[in-house]
């Protein structure tokens, strides 16, 4: 035992891990109709990193989010003549962004979040009980 | 500490210590190629206590043998939070049983019993 009601500290990893993952996906839908002239970048899809936070030969210490990955920025090239950023040849840069994946990713990182925070409760609870001892 | 505190205790962090791993099982189970945590105190406990002349109880981590996913991932979270409420009540139940080897102490001694 490494600190002083640790395991809430564990649960509370997996917590901003999944909130970190829901904020990905939360940009990721935002930008999923940007546009660009065919000459730049366009929006990566932005997916996080899990890391296990662990000392060896210890029971783990959570997780963390080593990086957020950006995807490929090429995205694809759509023909958009009406738009005022089209090319010669009436094309745009659109970020390769599909919303059913994210809505999937999203469920997911939901359920991670909610699991993480069952978990927590189920730490204090445990922590609770122990503070009535010898009382 | 022997005797039944000293078992109750040991029982009380081993416990503790598969929250701790059931909590960070939960936290990598998006985790690619994670392999979680079984941490199992019982088997050794037993044997410590049915041993003659009493033994030596310890506490060890290992790998769950779940099968993994497509990612390398073995965390199965359903099974995982099944664990989390055991021991959570587990824990409880051995906080109460140690409440109980107190207040005995304290009634022989000749204060209250409740």
């Amino acid at each position: 035992m490494s600190d002083l009601f640790g395991n809430i500290n564990v649960s509370g990893s997996g917590i901003a891990a999944s909130q970190t993952w829901l904020n990905t996906i939360a940009g990721n839908i935002a930008n999923m109709d940007d546009v660009s002239p065919t000459d730049e970048a366009t929006y990566g899809e932005q997916t996080p990193i899990f890391e296990p936070d662990a000392a060896f030969g210890q029971p783990g210490q959570g997780v963390t989010v080593a990086a957020v990955d950006e995807g490929s920025t090429a995205g694809v090239v759509e023909s958009d003549p009406t738009s005022p950023l089209a090319d010669a040849q009436g094309d745009v840069r659109v970020p390769d962004i599909e919303l059913g994946g994210q809505m999937v990713n999203m469920i997911q990182a939901q359920t991670d979040y909610q699991a993480n925070t069952s978990a927590m409760a189920d730490a204090r609870t445990a922590y609770q009980s122990a503070l009535t001892l010898g009382t | 500490m022997d005797g039944i505190i000293g078992v109750l205790q040991f029982a009380t962090d081993g416990v503790s210590q598969q929250q701790q791993a059931t909590a960070n099982n939960l936290a990598n189970s998006e985790t690619p190629d994670f392999t979680a945590e079984d941490v199992n105190f019982q088997t050794s406990l037993r044997q410590a206590i049915d041993a003659a002349g009493g033994g030596t109880a310890s506490l060890t981590v290992g790998p769950d043998p779940a099968p993994m996913a497509t990612d390398g991932n073995n965390v199965d979270t359903s099974t995982q939070l099944v664990d989390a409420q055991e021991e959570m009540l587990q824990y409880q139940t051995n906080v109460e049983m140690l409440n109980a080897q107190f207040r005995l102490i304290s009634g022989a001694a000749g204060g209250s019993f409740s």
